[in-house]
């Protein structure tokens, strides 16, 4: 169906069509559009009760209803989905052309582009955003007719953009999404603009986030120029007919990889740019949830995913793409076990379990790599929300040595609970739907051949290590151990009664929400043992048949019957996938066990063993280079910031004094200090006015007739 | 062949229109005082209707305009250009003559006397100058020529003197008159010339008696030339260009806004038209010929003059009639470049740019018209700012009138400027467009100004309040002049195709 559509779409531009009796009529599906249409609609209705100042939760419920109906719009289009997939023309874009040939044209038009990956992607978003809005409606309450409005909107801006992203049928439809998601979470980045650390966040997200937004940019024109389309279908057919040019001597199509590269890490905070996904934080809680853990960073992802055939053109990438996403897992384990601020704790895992994903789609995974997105996105929403219940019950708290005990507090079980679940999903505790996915990807790095992944699947298993310490180090503090708190500093009326502090626990739309995500987030593990459709000798079932309709489908685990067995590497003398099941489950039970034993049974332990670690010189960096993020934020202030800074300045005070001091005052000036010389002719006494034209008269004359007595008679009039 | 006399009735209905004015305004009732603006714009939408009549009405010959000037059909586009613009200049000049004389004597307090009044007369010089300037378009000879630029001229000497009743007023009048008339005589003597090396007054004839002469000697001559600088720097007064420039400033500044607003357009106008006339007199067409180059150098050096002292003028000022002066002297550095690039492009860009600046310089003196500050006129451009808070309508128009004449997409002035440009690069003359580009990058530096303190300043005018004037009249001016310079731009083909024609130049000898 997909083939037909494209043929009609071709013999527009001179290309040999598919015969007209070969095209087969597809089931109208145009409502499909309602996915993107309906966050569009909610953000004009919310603007429309921003602007009649509005006092009640009806912008949450605007919102709220309209992603509800895209996500159902989306099921729907799952339920009438037809492998291989569609193309939905929605609107005519561009359509351009110049010539006979291929490469004379430009197409882009607003069409969805449906296939199993698409759908994936976007019934999760949906679903999760419907969900998170829910929850954002009492979450945010405190700005009920302040910043109520504007914060539904943000997010109806942010569906809008990355419904755009996932389902475009071409780059740059995905590019406006890209920006649109980039701007949505600038937006509500700095939704609390009164506070400077959220100003410089949202400003630190939006310039990280440009660097990788050129990538995308470059990469888009050099696809243009290399393959003469942007639309997905054509790339593919172009792709699989060789019928491509490489341009610029032959390296456009190696940096093609490396730039969608740079703009997936930029969006996706990996090793350079995650520098802002921390800071994004400073962002209300449901925003960080929704953008900067379950769907917006996982754009980098999708977009890996979705152009991998142009990634396997050049093997050396994916590499890249695997120690990329390796080494920033680690890294960023490594910093989340030493922060205190249990929501940045939570990004520096996102982070880190982001670094999951880019190292499964560099082993060949793309399968591991979409399963642990989708799982991913249900457990850090949990853990998310419940950081979020807590800041908004404590006043803002967030630091877990001022919280403890929280399971037993009345109203907070259901916190403490589905929080738990979430954090050993996180820590891959085995049976969990983390376990599964993380396993799909740490067994892969031992399988697929390449440099050094050996040491990289051991440094991935390791990282899973740390990631089970440091989760549980988050649950073990707060929800575990006695009951003690302290409130933060964001108190508001009727926190406080007669001086004393009393958290008030989160209502029905928290905890309900909590429940549903937590359960999602349990449940997300069942589809690792549906069989799947499309092919009996895959691995991984469901996810598996929704990633193979799709451009990712050539990272598709084989079916490893004994045909493969030959190049099989081996873990410990076992089959490395079954060989992960027990490797990954112990190192995450050593390092819950380490975290039990620190942070719940003897507390005074980890002070002891921290000042210990402290008072040694030969170990005493390695705490405070974590604790301070290993210097990253630093080494930027100093290699990239000052040096900019410093040229900032140049330029500023090249402008200042040579530009506008020589140049624009120096112009100015000279006309005033003429003037002056000129003081009797510009008194604006009628005498000196009438001197200085009939002076200017008889110059011009003079000139002239000189001019004319050199000119005359040869010059040709 | 049509007797001329027919082709002169829309000149015919603004004298009557005049004399209606000049009778009108001594009566004692208040209420015919009160109508004069509304005689005037029946008078120019009837000499609208009439200039549309007496070119379009089919006859037997077939219709080739007024076949005894130099463009047959210039007329047809000037009269409109004139009449729209001098429509929206009696908006803004709507009761501010002798205001506090009527207020007076409504109040009571003085008995009206026909001989204090000036109301009548003012509205009738208003009327004999735009019609001067129509005369200009259809001038045949150098006494045509020079009659209509000074009918276009003399009465605004009047004007500036009676539109404001102080010394600085009269100053700025007497000076304008003195120096005009000094530039009368250089134009008068640039004439004689013209006529002792040629020996007819008629352009067409002059014309090909120069052509025939720079046939045989390869020049029109050293005495043609002189004659035809001299005229060229006699105009260039009225166009306010350099080196006749001078009284700009002082002139712009001491008139009333509604006069200022006036003289920034009718006499610049005249000036332009009467440049195209003059020049054609050497055999310069559209299908050949070319400037002696003394010309050429000397309005290249005129325009790049012009539009740079004009620019930097505005840059150092704080007083926002004295800014506007300057810059539109810049305005008429740009429109020689159209002059320049000569017969077709450069002349039809001349014609629309003449109405998208004469509408966008309306808009911003109609904004000032329409704002008092204690009684009297704003003086200084920080008081504009926070305008948007009191008077968002006004602080608009004057965002949208300062964004045209900087030359702001999608604006008129973007256009006429782009027009311009244009037909500035296909003749040739790369150079002086990239000067002007950079003169229009600098005027940004104040037009932006006149663009961001309304909207976005802060009312921190030094304790100036800023409040309406009292009449209604140009605050509609600056409303309208600000629709059409956005919606103008959709005409901008018909118009294109109009100035073309109006430009073309007849290749028959008329005295047949």
């Amino acid at each position: 169906m997909m083939q037909s559509i494209f043929a009609i779409q071709k013999s527009g531009i001179g290309v040999p069509a598919v015969p007209m009796e070969e095209v087969v009529i597809a089931a109208d599906l145009s409502w499909a559009g309602l996915i993107l249409l309906l966050p569009l609609i909610s953000l004009v209705l919310c603007g429309v009760c921003a602007a009649m100042r509005v006092k009640s939760k009806a912008p949450a419920m605007i919102t709220a209803a309209a992603l509800a109906g895209s996500f159902v719009t989306s099921v729907a289009l799952y339920l009438n989905y037809v492998p291989p997939g569609d193309v939905i023309p929605l609107l005519d874009w561009m359509n351009l052309s110049w010539g006979e040939s291929r490469f004379d044209a430009f197409s882009a038009n607003f069409a969805l582009y449906i296939d199993s990956l698409s759908l994936l992607w976007i019934m999760f978003v949906t679903g999760l955003g419907t969900l998170i809005t829910i929850y954002a409606s009492e979450y945010m309450e405190p700005d009920l007719g302040k910043g109520y409005a504007r914060f539904f909107a943000g997010v109806s801006v942010f569906l809008f953009a990355m419904g755009c992203l996932v389902l475009s049928d071409n780059l740059l439809m995905l590019y406006l999404g890209w920006e649109g998601v980039g701007f949505a979470s600038y937006w509500l980045i700095g939704y609390y603009y009164q506070r400077p650390s959220a100003v410089a966040a949202a400003k630190k997200a939006f310039i990280v986030n440009r660097i990788g937004d050129l990538g995308l940019a470059l990469a888009v024109y050099l696809i243009w120029v290399t393959f003469g389309t942007v639309q997905y279908d054509e790339l593919m057919s172009v792709l699989q007919a060789n019928d491509w040019r490489p341009e610029f001597e032959g390296w456009s199509v190696t940096a093609i990889p490396f730039l969608l590269m740079l703009a997936a890490f930029g969006k996706s905070a990996q090793l350079p740019l995650y520098v802002w996904l921390p800071d994004a934080m400073e962002g209300p809680t449901p925003v960080s949830a929704l953008i900067h853990a379950a769907t917006m960073v996982t754009a980098g992802i999708y977009l890996v995913a979705r152009t991998y055939p142009l990634f396997l053109m050049e093997p050396v990438s994916l590499q890249v793409v695997a120690w990329v996403g390796g080494l920033t897992a680690l890294l960023a384990a490594t910093i989340g076990m030493a922060q205190f601020d249990i929501k940045r704790i939570m990004a520096y895992s996102t982070v880190s379990q982001l670094g999951y994903m880019f190292l499964g789609l560099g082993v060949l995974t793309t399968y591991g790599a979409a399963y642990h997105v989708f799982t991913h996105a249900f457990f850090k929403a949990v853990l998310f929300l419940t950081c979020g219940a807590i800041m908004h019950g404590f006043a803002g708290q967030l630091d877990l040595r001022k919280l403890s005990g929280l399971r037993h507090m009345k109203g907070w079980r259901i916190t403490a609970w589905t929080m738990l679940i979430g954090c050993l999903c996180l820590a891959g505790f085995p049976f969990t739907s983390g376990y599964f996915s993380k396993d799909a990807i740490l067994a892969e790095a031992f399988v697929t051949q390449g440099p050094g992944f050996e040491i990289l699947g051991w440094i991935a298993i390791v990282t899973a290590g740390l990631t089970a310490y440091y989760t549980f180090r988050v649950w073990f503090r707060v929800c575990a151990g006695p009951v003690a708190f302290e409130p933060g500093d964001e108190l508001h009326d009727g926190d406080a009664h007669h001086g004393e502090f009393h958290p008030h626990a989160p209502r029905f739309a928290i905890n309900g929400v909590l429940l549903v995500i937590a359960i999602g987030a349990l449940l997300a593990a069942v589809p690792y043992f549906l069989d799947n459709q499309a092919d009996e000798h895959l691995a991984g079932g469901w996810i598996a048949d929704m990633v193979h309709d799709s451009t990712a489908r050539e990272g598709l685990p084989a079916g490893h019957g004994d045909v493969d067995g030959a190049h099989h590497a081996t873990i410990l003398g076992m089959d490395p996938h079954a060989a992960m099941y027990y490797i990954s489950g112990v190192v995450g039970l050593i390092g819950l066990s380490f975290a039990a034993w620190l942070h719940l049974w003897r507390r005074s332990d980890a002070d002891a063993l921290s000042r210990w670690m402290r008072q040694r010189i030969w170990i005493g960096w390695l705490p405070r280079a974590m604790e301070r993020k290993w210097y990253v934020d630093e080494i930027y202030h100093g290699v990239v910031r000052a040096p900019l800074w410093i040229l900032g300045h140049m330029c500023h005070a090249f402008d200042r004094f040579i530009i506008d001091g020589l140049l624009v005052d120096g112009t100015a000036r000279l006309p005033r200090t003429l003037a002056r010389w000129l003081q009797p002719l510009q008194s604006g006494v009628v005498q000196s006015i009438a001197l200085a034209m009939a002076g200017g008269v008889a110059i011009i004359l003079l000139a002239m007739a000189l001019f004319m007595q050199f000119d005359w008679p040869g010059g040709a009039h | 062949m049509m007797d001329r006399i027919w082709f002169l009735l829309p000149e015919l209905i603004m004298l009557t229109g005049a004399v209606v004015c000049a009778v009108s305004g001594l009566s004692r009732d208040v209420g015919v005082r009160r109508a004069l603006p509304g005689i005037a714009i029946i008078t120019l939408i009837l000499a609208y209707a009439a200039s549309g009549f007496v070119y379009e009405m089919p006859s037997d010959e077939a219709s080739v305009g007024d076949a005894a000037a130099v463009f047959p059909w210039l007329a047809r586009m000037m009269i409109p250009i004139a009449s729209v613009v001098g429509v929206v200049l009696v908006l803004v000049q709507s009761g501010f003559v002798d205001r506090s004389y009527e207020d007076a004597v409504a109040a009571g307090r003085l008995q009206f006397d026909p001989l204090r009044s000036n109301r009548g007369e003012f509205w009738s010089f208003f009327l004999l100058s735009l019609g001067g300037l129509m005369l200009t378009s259809s001038a045949s000879d150098l006494i045509w020529l020079f009659l209509a630029l000074e009918l276009t001229s003399l009465p605004t000497y009047v004007m500036v003197a009676i539109g404001r009743k102080d010394r600085v007023a009269q100053e700025a009048a007497m000076k304008y008159f003195f120096l005009g008339a000094m530039a009368a005589a250089i134009l008068l003597l640039g004439f004689g010339l013209l006529y002792g090396a040629t020996g007819t007054m008629n352009f067409a004839e002059m014309r090909d008696v120069l052509s025939a002469r720079a046939g045989e000697t390869g020049s029109i001559g050293s005495l043609a030339t002189i004659g035809l600088l001299m005229s060229v720097l006699g105009v260039a007064y009225k166009l306010a260009a350099a080196p006749m420039h001078l009284y700009a400033a002082d002139v712009y500044d001491g008139a009333a806004a509604p006069v200022t607003a006036f003289l920034g357009f009718v006499p610049k106008a005249a000036g332009a038209v009467g440049l195209m006339l003059l020049l054609s007199i050497t055999g310069w067409t559209e299908s050949g010929g070319s400037l002696p180059p003394a010309v050429l150098v000397t309005l290249w050096v005129i325009a790049v003059m012009t539009m740079t002292l004009g620019n930097i003028g505005a840059l150092l000022q704080d007083r926002v009639k004295r800014m506007l002066g300057y810059s539109s002297i810049s305005h008429s550095g740009y429109i020689l470049i159209g002059i320049i690039a000569g017969p077709g492009a450069g002349y039809s860009a001349v014609l629309i740019y003449l109405l998208a600046y004469g509408l966008g310089n309306t808009a911003t003196f109609a904004v000032l018209a329409s704002l008092r500050s204690g009684g009297q006129e704003l003086e200084r451009v920080d008081d504009l700012a926070g305008l948007r808070e009191r008077h968002p309508g006004l602080a608009w128009a004057m965002a949208i009138s300062a964004g045209s004449l900087l030359g702001f997409p999608p604006l008129f002035g973007f256009w006429g400027k782009l027009l311009l440009f244009i037909a500035g690069v296909a003749s040739g003359h790369l150079l002086i467009v990239i000067i002007a580009g950079i003169n229009s990058a600098i005027s940004a530096w104040y037009y932006l100004r006149l663009v961001a303190l309304p909207l976005t300043g802060q009312g921190e005018g030094a304790g100036v309040t800023v409040e309406r004037s009292s009449s209604v009249g140009p605050r509609y001016a600056a409303i309208l002049t600000c629709v059409a310079l956005i919606l103008g731009p959709l005409l901008l083909m018909p118009m294109l195709d109009e100035a073309d024609h109006a430009i073309t130049q007849t290749t028959s000898v008329s005295e047949e």
